[in-house]
């Protein structure tokens, strides 16, 4: 650092910090990890939207693109002082809907769908693990390593008429790789109809697992959560999501929709946001719920985005905490004429006014976010911008936790 | 040995059944296709496409299968004249679009702009949209509808436009 020839090195430096705090902290550059081709598109369809995760000083995201002529999956992660991406394809033929976990401090959980059933492995700097195969059909996976249980797997498969909800622990293999265990359903009592996309989270002081997952056994889809000390024995399925059941005057429908939860613990709180049709004229909007017994019951359903986002549809909303209690929810709508990204964060009881940021907003049309934030408060953020012949470009951008989003 | 046969098909016809994955909600009695296979119907055999985007339990969606849909005289209409495609506001069934992306009949949505269910979108036999309809519609709707379709006004003007001059 260059010294000021009029102060004492010890002043200009404190003065220099003092000029750092005062000033908000500038996004650093967004990475491009995916040009747009014609012909080529990428996706951003985890589970959970749990498409991107940060561990320890690493990031890592997960996607599937067509750039070879068929669905592949891609793993790319980079530290916080890389400048670029190491990216690596991972799957057997056509793959699915990867997702991602944080696997202690430079490492990563991978789940994904391809021509062989549900896989999963460890991933890192220098690529992918071995695969272990958690089931011979299914998609939509989620996995998590709990600190006491291990490695576990949520996915949804087929069972006859319906999807159902199956889970496995896997093993740490001595090489690094992970050794599935049998699989179960997680709710022994057989399905009355789809369970579809699950996602994990670790909450409160116990620790518990706790799972949600869309369902449609009220004849309409809802929120759906359970929660399991030891990975094996799971609670009744309890509604979360309070989309009206039931018909209308005449006997019309059976209740509007909730679909695609995700799922965040903050602090020692846990938070729940879905996309949600109660309102059935204005497109789904953002809804969320928070838990503050690690998943055992969940409070009022709270409506995230504000008023300005009400007279359009919401989509792809996603959410990220960290120990420390910070908590964004992140989603994709037009109110301003092409989708742009758009985040909360909670206020008091409630959430607070929506905003979005100057790299993700603009003329192009910026959607399907996936978020991650880091011990520090940091915010990861990944998106696919669109161009007007549909092909896509992979973004991603990290805000210093100063900026102030 | 042939009542063995006729069994043996009868069982292969009720596992067909119980794997294939079902539509949500279409209405009864329509010849209702995947994306993929009523695409696949309407360039085989040069038919507009008429996609029903429908949701799980929705209520307008029952309201027009029991007041509109149970018509006769519309049944034979659109089952003869049109590729029937429903889709699924919600679901995460795979659908390949005709720009080859692959993406969930719930990204469907999205991509449509979808803000009601049910949403009726008429595309031309190679996919191209010709006209979004969201919400409740009558029998005299869909009949208009079909006029300006199948009629070919979509080339010289809009559906409102068309409507306009109570065709």
């Amino acid at each position: 650092m260059a010294r000021s020839p009029f102060l004492p090195a010890g002043l200009a430096g404190l003065l220099l910090a003092a000029l750092a705090l005062a000033m908000p902290a500038a996004a650093e550059s967004v990475i491009e990890l995916a040009a747009a081709r014609a012909g080529v598109f990428h996706h951003l369809d985890a589970s959970g939207r749990r498409a991107l995760a940060v561990a320890g000083e690493r990031v890592g995201l997960v996607w599937e693109d067509n750039r070879d002529g068929a669905p592949a999956c891609h793993f790319a992660s980079k530290t916080t002082a890389e400048t670029g991406f190491r990216e690596f394809r991972f799957g057997t033929g056509e793959c699915f809907e990867p997702a991602i976990a944080a696997d202690g401090a430079d490492a990563f959980l991978l789940i994904w769908e391809d021509e062989t059933g549900v896989q999963a492995a460890r991933a890192g700097a220098n690529g992918i693990g071995a695969a272990t195969r958690l089931a011979p059909a299914g998609g939509q996976g989620a996995i998590i390593r709990h600190p006491e249980q291990g490695v576990i797997a949520v996915w949804s498969a087929p069972d006859g008429r319906w999807r159902r909800l199956w889970r496995a622990r896997l093993d740490d293999a001595g090489d690094g790789g992970l050794i599935a265990r049998a699989a179960a359903p997680v709710d022994p009592q057989p399905a009355r109809d789809d369970q579809a996309y699950p996602t994990l989270a670790v909450a409160g002081p116990e620790r518990h697992l706790v799972l949600v997952w869309e369902d449609r056994r009220p004849g309409h889809t809802v929120i759906f959560a359970s929660r399991s000390a030891d990975a094996a024995a799971w609670s009744a399925p309890a509604r979360v999501s309070r989309n009206p059941t039931g018909a209308q005057p005449g006997g019309l429908g059976r209740g509007t929709g909730a679909m695609r939860p995700a799922i965040a613990a903050f602090g020692a709180r846990l938070a729940v946001v879905w996309l949600d049709k109660r309102d059935f004229l204005s497109g789904y909007d953002v809804y969320a719920a928070f838990s503050d017994d690690g998943g055992a019951s969940f409070g009022d359903d709270l409506k995230v985005q504000d008023s300005f986002g009400d007279a359009i549809a919401q989509w792809h909303a996603a959410v990220a905490g960290n120990p420390r209690g910070d908590l964004r929810v992140v989603w994709s709508d037009d109110r301003d004429g092409n989708a742009d990204l758009w985040l909360n964060r909670p206020a008091g009881t409630a959430f607070g006014d929506d905003f979005t940021l100057p790299e993700v907003s603009g003329p192009a049309h910026q959607a399907d976010p996936a978020i991650a934030l880091d011990d520090a408060g940091n915010l990861h953020l990944a998106w696919l911008e669109r161009d007007a012949g549909g092909a896509t470009r992979l973004r991603y951008l990290r805000r210093p936790a100063s900026g102030g989003d | 040995m042939i009542l063995r046969a006729i069994f043996a098909h009868i069982a292969a016809l009720f596992a067909l059944i119980l794997s294939a994955p079902t539509l949500a909600d279409p209405p009864a009695g329509y010849p209702f296709l995947d994306h993929d296979a009523g695409l696949r119907l309407a360039r085989a055999e040069n038919r507009p496409i008429l996609l029903y985007f429908g949701r799980y339990g929705c209520a307008w969606c029952d309201h027009t299968n029991r007041k509109t849909f149970v018509d006769p005289g519309l049944k034979k209409l659109l089952s003869e004249h049109y590729a029937l495609i429903y889709a699924d506001a919600e679901s995460g069934r795979r659908i390949r679009l005709a720009s080859g992306e692959r993406v969930t009949e719930a990204e469907l949505g999205t991509r449509l702009g979808a803000f009601a269910t049910p949403l009726f979108v008429f595309m031309s036999p190679a996919g191209e949209l010709i006209a979004k309809i969201p919400g409740y519609k009558t029998v005299d709707d869909f009949l208009a509808y079909d006029r300006y379709v199948r009629g070919g006004h979509h080339r010289e003007k809009s559906l409102a436009e068309f409507l306009a001059g109570k065709p």
